[in-house]
């Protein structure tokens, strides 16, 4: 099985994240094996799903102040910043590529492992889908990633931790997800959810390199395989330039599509 | 199921009418595949598309996934019913339903596609 290549990429804007994880799934498609990246945001971004309305971003004061971004996977809103944030590509014909739950269920599950080594009480949602808000870390769905704070009894209501959402291509799936580290600041009241450090004072968001190992090394032995990380940052290679994709997500029609 | 529907390997089937239109839909294996969706987005009537090439996309609770036309046409109808009833697409696949109807530029494309027992292999080998 094709080793899993990782690539600790730094902050960038909401656009050229999306045009390289666009990338990133071209590449998987191309060389035949699973990729990730992990990025930052160089301003506080909210990033809608595919299909959000705009006009519903529009109308939240508390997230006025943040750039937009619309992503081409699913799901919900997500206010960048406060979080981890990655793109996994898999070759569809991946064992993991086939449906979405795996590839989901699998990536989950091995941060929840990751994360309970650590004194976390994490783990899988597995109760019905809820109604679905704006915001994904207001939503639940089965294989969210979600925890129990400290002295209180566990409860489908516990604060989700980590959502996760799919774009599936013809030839590969790029899954986007956001572990939440702390509450996020720079926005209002009603775009702020509790993050791992919330739940946990004694969690480390200065070891995230070391978490990301740890968790890398569970996802990779789920996909029957290792990870290696790969020096620099994740750039496609020349004939796949970025700059089509920047003007893509650039383009205004694509906030607005809905 | 009529023995004259063919299959891409992206899921869609294809099946030929009598006016020179062909049908286009998403097979039950990728429906339930999908699971719990939440959203469709359908082309625009009168929209040129080639083979493989993306003419709508459907949300699940996870995921977005493209639709991909199994032959180069014309789209000269949409099931309009379908974003408000998206039930249809696990409850009728074949039948009410189905996603566009395309004019095709070559019905020699068909050929290419999967039949019935070839599609069943290919879905086979997926769940394995």
């Amino acid at each position: 099985m094709a080793t899993l290549a990782a690539w600790w990429d730094g902050d960038a804007e909401g656009v050229a994240n999306m045009a390289l994880d666009e990338a990133l799934g071209a590449a998987a498609e191309r060389c035949g094996r699973p990729l990730i990246r992990f990025y930052g945001w160089s301003r506080p971004t909210v990033s809608l799903g595919a299909f959000q309305k705009l006009a519903d971003a529009r109308g939240i004061a508390d997230i006025a102040a943040a750039d937009l971004v619309r992503r081409p996977s699913g799901g919900g809103a997500i206010v960048h910043g406060s979080d981890l944030t990655y793109a996994l590509a898999v070759p569809k014909s991946h064992p993991l590529g086939s449906t979405a739950q795996l590839l989901y269920t699998a990536a989950h599950t091995a941060l929840a492992t990751v994360l309970q080594e650590r004194g976390i009480d994490a783990r899988l949602y597995g109760d019905r889908p809820t109604d679905d808000d704006f915001f994904c870390f207001s939503r639940r769905a089965g294989g969210d990633l979600i925890a129990t704070p400290p002295g209180r009894e566990p409860s489908p209501a516990d604060p989700k931790i980590m959502g996760s959402a799919q774009r599936r291509l013809a030839g590969a799936v790029i899954q986007h997800g956001s572990l939440l580290l702390r509450e996020n600041g720079g926005v209002g009241p009603a775009a702020r959810h509790p993050g791992v450090e919330n739940l946990c004072p004694r969690f480390e968001t200065q070891a995230l390199r070391q978490l990301a190992d740890a968790w890398l090394a569970r996802l990779a032995a789920a996909m029957a395989t290792s990870f290696d990380w790969e020096p620099g940052t994740f750039s496609p290679p020349p004939h796949d330039e970025l700059r089509p994709r920047i003007a893509a997500y650039s383009d205004p029609r694509w906030l607005a599509r809905r | 199921m009529a023995a004259e529907m063919k299959f891409a390997k992206t899921h869609e089937w294809i099946r030929p009418e009598a006016d020179g239109v062909a049908t286009v839909g998403i097979s039950a294996y990728a429906v339930e595949a999908l699971t719990d969706l939440v959203f469709m987005q359908l082309p625009a009537v009168g929209k040129k598309v080639k083979a493989g090439e993306s003419f709508g996309e459907i949300e699940s609770v996870k995921a977005v996934s493209d639709l991909y036309a199994p032959v180069s046409g014309e789209i000269v109808a949409v099931n309009t019913a379908l974003p408000g009833q998206l039930d249809l697409l696990g409850k009728d696949p074949y039948g009410a339903g189905w996603v566009m109807k395309i004019r095709p530029d070559d019905p020699a494309e068909m050929s290419a596609l999967l039949d019935q027992a070839a599609y069943d292999a290919v879905i086979k080998n997926a769940s394995h």
